[in-house]
């Protein structure tokens, strides 16, 4: 699968942008504040339909044109597979509501929905803040599995849109139901299904991937620290997906030590999770009664990176932290290209420069060991002649791209 | 202050149009200035379909139904087989249904589906007459025809537990229609083939 070419308009600080692309490996070279990040963040929400960084889809559409009568962003791609081409696009669009943005989705020029495009350009964006995967927030750890899983596996993802969709139902009927009136087992006997049957969908998964996660990861990271620690991946859930309380269980079961160690199953069957969901959920009723809000399930999920005991989120270095972050980052690229089918892109955002050379030497290797490769840089030095010379190099001035060579052809 | 740019009586008429459902701002001056410069009677015969609407519109007592007489056409209609009752989430429902010509019981409309984040609960649609009629008349099954999204499935377990005692059978619309679709733009062929298809619930 290869990105052959990219289309933006009012895209960030692109107005318009026509980009062909070569296989193998692409380095854009800019000073600050040219438009490397935004390039990279163009191709993962067109891989994603979503931007990796930005807080709202409003961010992305260019500043100027906001002010115009209709402003609107567009990215479009054309990817190649199979001797096939497909064409991916995306058209931001103002709302009712002048402040916010709608997005249209199309494939092959018919429209769809956001959940159909993710999977056709898998990508894997690595950037200098994927320390945050292992020093940030659970969210951004679930956010990581989930863009992970989701190009992976499209039932994944349908599977999580309807959890979603199902706990914002249950959250709003137990806020009816804790205000008074209405029977609580009767009302919420269908949304308790539903949770359960696509919750442990999202768990079953969410084990698996953060089993193989560590296995690749550990490899790396031995590698990439040159240690003799074994970095150790935990999925740490809100309830034992392997235990089913009591229907009539007094005491709520203990999550603390759960939160702490996590669970390692060796396979989480969808069926053994989905019961124990289930009594968890009848379980913890008036709890979830009296926070007018579904305290457990895969939306309270968290990831664990240990080494040894100690949990680097809290104990470890900025170094320590990155390494981890980076090793994961290169395991997600392996678990792509062997249980996803196809390999993903990679896209690097001026990551090279803080690494030291045994680093550096791995992220190359990775960078050669794909299709293709789109990598950003502040500086050619970064890379060593015989890369540089097989590689396309493009500049990038105030959102224009310029072409410099084609890579040299190896005799 | 702004220019008044547009005369006031097509403003008025703009603002009212960007009320309804499914008209934004654009579509809404696009009808304007389409009425503006149509025929006369056209325009008029439009005003007065409008001012009849709520006057001449009631509810059926027995399937809540829209319509001019009560109780309705439908159930008013002797050859009708009074055994059945298709619950619908819509008036509009009930014409899809009667387009394919398949079906030849009677209705009911729930004036909505169970939508907790819109606020929607069983209390708010026409559920108790239902049940009320499930008493009263000499109903064999009630066939559940709510939409397959997760909220039209929602109202559909939830009905079919309520239903579900004293020799009732209850049933639901096959598979086949899209997930997620609307009965009311469903075609007649896979709308007929639902109803024929329908399963136990
Ligand atoms: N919506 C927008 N409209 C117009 N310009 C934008 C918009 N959002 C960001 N920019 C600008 O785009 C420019 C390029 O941003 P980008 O993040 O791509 O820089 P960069 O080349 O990655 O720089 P650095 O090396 O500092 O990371 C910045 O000046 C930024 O302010
Ligand atoms: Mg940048
Ligand atoms: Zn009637």
């Amino acid at each position: 699968m290869l990105l052959r070419h990219l289309s933006l308009t009012n895209f960030r600080n692109y107005v318009r942008l026509e980009l062909d692309l070569a296989p193998g490996l692409s380095i854009v070279q800019g000073e600050n504040a040219q438009g490397k990040s935004n390039l990279l963040e163009a191709i993962a929400y067109l891989a994603t339909s979503r931007s990796p960084r930005a807080g709202s889809d409003a961010e992305l559409v260019n500043w100027l044109v906001r002010e115009e009568p209709y402003p609107y962003a567009r990215l479009a791609a054309e990817v190649e597979k199979h001797q096939r081409v497909e064409r991916l696009d995306i058209t931001l669009l103002p709302a009712r509501n002048n402040h916010r943005y709608r997005k249209q989705v199309r494939i092959n020029g018919v429209n769809r929905r956001a959940i159909d495009l993710v999977g056709l350009m898998p990508v894997v964006l690595f950037r200098p803040e994927d320390v945050e995967l292992v020093a940030g927030t659970p969210q951004q750890r679930r956010r990581y599995l989930d863009i992970a899983l989701c190009q992976m596996e499209p039932p994944y993802c349908r599977a999580l849109s309807e959890y979603n969709k199902t706990l914002s139902q249950r959250n709003a009927l137990l806020r009816h139901l804790a205000e008074g009136g209405g029977d609580p087992v009767q009302e919420l006997r269908f949304w308790n299904d539903k949770l359960a049957e696509t919750g442990s969908l999202v768990m079953a998964k969410r084990q698996w991937f953060i089993n193989r996660l560590e296995r690749e990861a550990s490899l790396r990271h031995l590698d990439l620290s040159g240690g003799f620690e074994r970095l150790r991946l935990r999925y740490l859930p809100s309830f034992d997906p392997g235990i089913r309380p009591e229907p009539r269980q007094r005491r709520y079961p203990s999550t603390a030590s759960l939160r702490e160690r996590g669970v390692a199953y060796e396979a989480l069957t969808p069926e053994q999770v989905r019961a124990s969901f289930l009594a968890h959920l009848q379980a913890g009723l008036s709890r979830d009664l009296a926070a007018g809000m579904t305290l457990l399930g895969p939306h309270r999920d968290d990831l664990g990176f240990y080494l040894g005991e100690y949990n680097l989120r809290t104990y470890g270095s900025r170094g320590q932290q990155r390494t981890a972050a980076l090793a994961a980052r290169l395991a997600e690229v392996t678990i792509m290209t062997e249980a996803g089918g196809t390999a993903p892109i990679l896209l690097m955002d001026d990551v090279m420069s803080e690494l030291d050379a045994t680093r550096r030497a791995m992220l190359v290797e990775a960078l050669t060991s794909v299709p293709q490769a789109i990598v950003t840089t502040t500086d050619w030095e970064d890379f060593q002649t015989p890369l540089l010379e097989h590689a396309t190099r493009l500049t990038v001035h105030a959102g224009q791209l310029t072409r410099l060579s084609a890579p040299v052809e190896t005799a | 202050m702004a220019m008044q740019v547009v005369a006031e009586p097509i403003q008025r008429l703009i603002e009212a149009l960007t009320r309804l459902p499914g008209i934004g701002p654009k579509s809404a001056s696009r009808l304007a200035f389409y009425l503006l410069r149509a025929p006369a009677e056209q325009v008029q015969e439009l005003a007065a379909a409008i001012g009849e609407l709520q006057e001449s519109i009631v509810y059926c007592s027995r399937c809540q139904n829209l319509s001019q007489q009560d109780p309705c056409e439908i159930c008013s209609d002797p050859s009708r087989d009074m055994h059945i009752i298709c619950v619908v989430e819509e008036p509009l429902d009930v014409v899809a249904i009667e387009r394919t010509g398949v079906y030849h019981g009677l209705y009911h409309v729930l004036h909505g589906v169970i939508n907790p984040v819109e606020g929607i609960r069983p209390e708010d649609l026409r559920i108790e007459s239902l049940l009320e009629r499930k008493e009263k008349e000499p109903i064999r099954e009630v066939l559940i025809a709510t939409n397959p999204t997760m909220e039209g499935e929602a109202t559909a377990m939830y009905l079919a537990r309520l239903l579900r005692s004293g020799g009732v059978r209850v049933t639901r619309l096959a598979r086949g229609l899209p997930v997620g679709g609307d009965l009311e733009y469903a075609d007649e062929v896979t709308l007929s083939r639902a109803l024929e298809g329908r399963r136990e619930m």
